[in-house]
């Protein structure tokens, strides 16, 4: 008995050397993960309506090539706030349970916004409105993936 | 006669091309709705570059943060330059435009100089111009009607 008394105080002490050797970094609580994906999706949002106000015609569009090269950095920075399996805000569980799907729709939704950047520069608004809804394609995965508010 | 009408037209011409750019709607609503949207996305951005700075977000972000901030900070004078009060702006931003678009070229200024630091150097380069460059809160006192 002592001898298990012994080992397992030996490992606690191990396991606590390993813990104070561990490298001093702040790391994030699942409030900051979460935060931090809810701005994500704040500014992308607004840029989006942004967009959608040019095209619409309700603003002119001398904002068109800062917003859709916005756009294309903010999918980037999207692309990967997920990652981390953070319940909580508006992510629905189902992210994580079907990670492969969702994934997949986030990477397709950062080459689409890079290439309608592109069209952007090269095609001015009419051809960004061509392609604009089969480029943000929210509601498909709101639907799916963001619980109702 | 001929000659001094040509003479006008070129005039009316140069000054309207000169004019700074400006977002125009026909509706006062919509100019309002729009720099809304842009201030939410400067908010969003600036406060996720600083959770990438203060290791609650993913460090490798940070440099797209701040090129958003700098392309968003373009949108901001422009946002702004039609005299629409309302929202959450004062009046004071048209009373002193001048001080206020020095202000917002200034930001503008700033925020491009930090995008390029941030995406040379990282983090390590930018983060000493971080209070000179997100300066939100002198112009906001100044110009934004207090939140209650």
């Amino acid at each position: 008995m002592t001898g298990l008394v012994k080992f397992v105080g030996g490992f606690a002490i191990v396991a606590a050397m390993a813990m104070s050797a561990m490298p001093l970094v702040a790391r994030a609580d699942d409030k900051d993960v979460i935060d931090y994906r809810e701005n994500i999706m704040k500014s992308l949002d607004a840029q989006t309506a942004m967009l959608g106000m040019m095209a619409s015609t309700q603003v002119e569009p001398v904002d068109l090539i800062s917003t859709t090269r916005s756009l294309a950095l903010i999918a980037k920075q999207a692309q990967h706030s997920f990652d981390a399996k953070v319940l909580g805000g508006e992510a629905k569980p189902e992210i994580w349970a079907n990670y492969a799907d969702f994934k997949k729709k986030m990477d397709d939704f950062v080459v689409k916004t890079a290439e309608m950047e592109q069209d952007a520069k090269t095609g001015g608004l009419p051809v960004v409105m061509e392609k604009m809804v089969d480029v943000l394609t929210c509601k498909g995965c709101h639907d799916a993936y963001r619980a109702k508010k | 006669m001929t000659r001094f009408l040509q003479f006008a037209a070129g005039l009316a011409f140069a000054a309207v091309a000169t004019m700074p750019v400006a977002v125009r709607a026909e509706d006062p609503t919509d100019v309002i709705d729009y720099r809304k949207l842009v201030m939410k996305s400067l908010g969003a951005q600036a406060a996720a570059m600083n959770a990438t700075l203060q290791g609650k977000a993913p460090a490798e972000n940070f440099a797209t943060h701040a090129e958003t901030l700098a392309l968003v900070a373009s949108q901001a004078l422009v946002a702004f330059t039609p005299k629409i009060e309302g929202g959450d702006s004062k009046p004071e931003v048209w009373a002193k435009w001048d001080d206020f678009s020095k202000k917002m070229k200034e930001f503008q200024a700033a925020t491009a100089e930090f995008a390029k630091l941030a995406q040379s150097g990282g983090a390590a380069a930018a983060q000493p111009k971080l209070q000179a460059t997100l300066t939100c809160k002198g112009c906001h006192d100044a110009y934004r009607k207090p939140r209650g």
